[in-house]
């Protein structure tokens, strides 16, 4: 089956700082990967591994400094909560802004518009600017505009659930339902039990470095190996 | 991504619009207010207190700061717009043209209300519409290539190097200065007049609307030449940064 994306010896560099002269590092130093239609890839790593940058790398929001990138002629969006929000506009024109810079088209929001008002449960506070609402609900909105792209290849950083308990569940679930429908996702987060539950396959980094890629279980189980070797030496 | 550009840049401009409005208790009246308070600073120094303004001051003064307000707007919010827009485009893959382009079309909405009340002020002031006016959509057309020029290179810099927004204040001020937006100047160097495209400009539109004549066109198409070369520029230089910004602290 041909790749979705390929990435082959990726690095990805920034510099720490804004002077003349600083140094860079490498957020990501040597990855690879190759990601198939349906495959649901979850990656996990120690904190600072690269699991964001790989993200945006593939989102093609970053471009590598060295290795290369293949991409088919797909869409691939990360799911971003509150893209673009401007606090003095209303729910309904943040709805609209966020889900143009999401990649839907006009036509395509005003149809869901509804749908948008209603899975955020904002009533009468969709038409209010949003500088008037709690962070609760900002958020609420943004994952109700967000769930409604349907990317060829969705990429979700931590987002798994948002809001209070009730959201929570709700959101959750709406995610679930739309990874089940088959989509390509590429997932990361801390939550292995998450992970578990969503990905067939899983890539560990380590320090910008792709350590393994393989099946879910024989993945998890090296990278518990080395934790506790870890935590042993 | 695929983006339905056209509709992000309008809705954006929009947005950008309404967000500005809900900012102030006055909303919309302060896009008329703040240029004519401005207006009035300008002729109470110079016509009133210093009387150097001369026959025809006050059409000529209004003209220069209108035209000069939306060219200075232009350059200053276009050039912030990338560097402000840094954690949006870490966020998502989006052609960052659109963010200075978002800017320029927002303070030309807000000219053309100006503009419109400018022309009434003219008519009762004794200017009224002449056949010149014909050459106003390309006059204005070189205007806005001239400050999108300007501030699209200033946008393509600003987020390498951000201490550029301490310096273009000061820029512009001596751009205005030498280009005769607030008085009359007198024995211009040739060099100078080929040199600064905003004069050319601001002296086609108020003898378009003063005085009914048609503009200098060899020194209008130089000008217009030099605009669209800054635009291609600038254009250029945003495109060739455009994969650094993402990796830029915000």
């Amino acid at each position: 089956m041909a790749a979705l994306v390929e990435l082959d010896r990726v690095g990805v560099a920034f510099r720490a700082q804004r002077r003349l002269g600083s140094e860079r590092y490498w957020a990501l130093e040597d990855v690879s990967v190759s990601l198939e239609r349906g495959h649901r890839l979850g990656v996990v790593g120690r904190n600072g591994a690269g699991k964001s940058t790989l993200l945006r790398l593939v989102a093609g929001i970053l471009e590598p400094d060295r290795g290369t990138v293949r991409r088919a002629p797909v869409t691939c969006q990360l799911l971003s909560l509150t893209l673009g929000f401007v606090g003095h506009l209303s729910g309904r024109d943040n709805a609209i802004l966020s889900g143009l810079l999401l990649g839907l088209s006009r036509r395509q929001i005003e149809a869901r518009i509804e749908a948008i008002r209603e899975f955020s449960e904002l009533g009468d506070f969709f038409e209010q600017p949003i500088a008037s609402y709690s962070s609760g609900m900002v958020m609420r909105l943004g994952f109700s505009v967000a769930i409604q792209v349907e990317p060829d290849v969705l990429l979700i950083d931590e987002v798994l659930a948002v809001g209070d308990a009730h959201f929570q569940e709700k959101s959750g679930r709406a995610l679930h339902e739309r990874l089940r429908e088959g989509c390509t996702v590429v997932i990361v987060s801390h939550e292995e039990s998450k992970l578990a539950d969503l990905c067939d396959r899983l890539l560990w980094i380590e320090h910008g470095r792709s350590v393994m890629e393989g099946p879910f279980d024989e993945v998890i189980a090296a990278y518990h190996r080395e934790l506790h070797v870890g935590e042993g030496g | 991504m695929r983006h339905h550009l056209t509709e992000l840049v309008l809705f954006s401009t929009y947005a950008e619009l309404r967000a500005e409005r809900a900012r102030s208790y006055l909303g919309f009246v302060w896009w008329l207010a703040e240029p004519a308070m401005m207006m009035a600073a300008f002729w109470i120094v110079f016509d009133v207190i210093l009387d150097t303004g001369g026959r025809d001051y006050l059409p000529f003064l209004l003209i220069g700061l209108v035209v000069w307000q939306w060219m200075k707007s232009c350059i200053t919010h276009a050039g912030h717009a990338i560097w402000t827009n840094l954690g949006l485009i870490r966020q998502v893959r989006v052609p960052v043209l659109i963010f200075p382009f978002v800017q320029m079309f927002a303070d030309t909405v807000k000219f053309g209300c100006v503009f419109v009340l400018l022309l009434a002020i003219l008519w009762l002031l004794g200017f009224p519409p002449n056949r010149a006016y014909a050459a106003l959509p390309l006059l204005l057309l070189s205007i806005f290539v001239c400050a999108a020029g300007a501030g699209l290179v200033v946008a393509a810099l600003m987020p390498l190097v951000p201490d550029l927004r301490f310096v273009i204040e000061q820029v512009l001020t001596v751009v205005m200065f030498l280009s005769g937006v607030a008085f009359a100047l007198r024995n211009v160097p040739d060099w100078l007049m080929t040199a600064n495209p905003v004069l050319v400009l601001l002296d086609a539109v108020r003898g378009v609307l003063m005085y009914g004549t048609w503009p200098d066109w060899p020194a209008l198409a130089r000008a217009t030449a030099a605009s669209f070369a800054a635009g291609a520029i600038g254009v250029g230089l945003v495109l060739r940064f455009a994969p650094r910004y993402p990796k830029m602290a915000v």
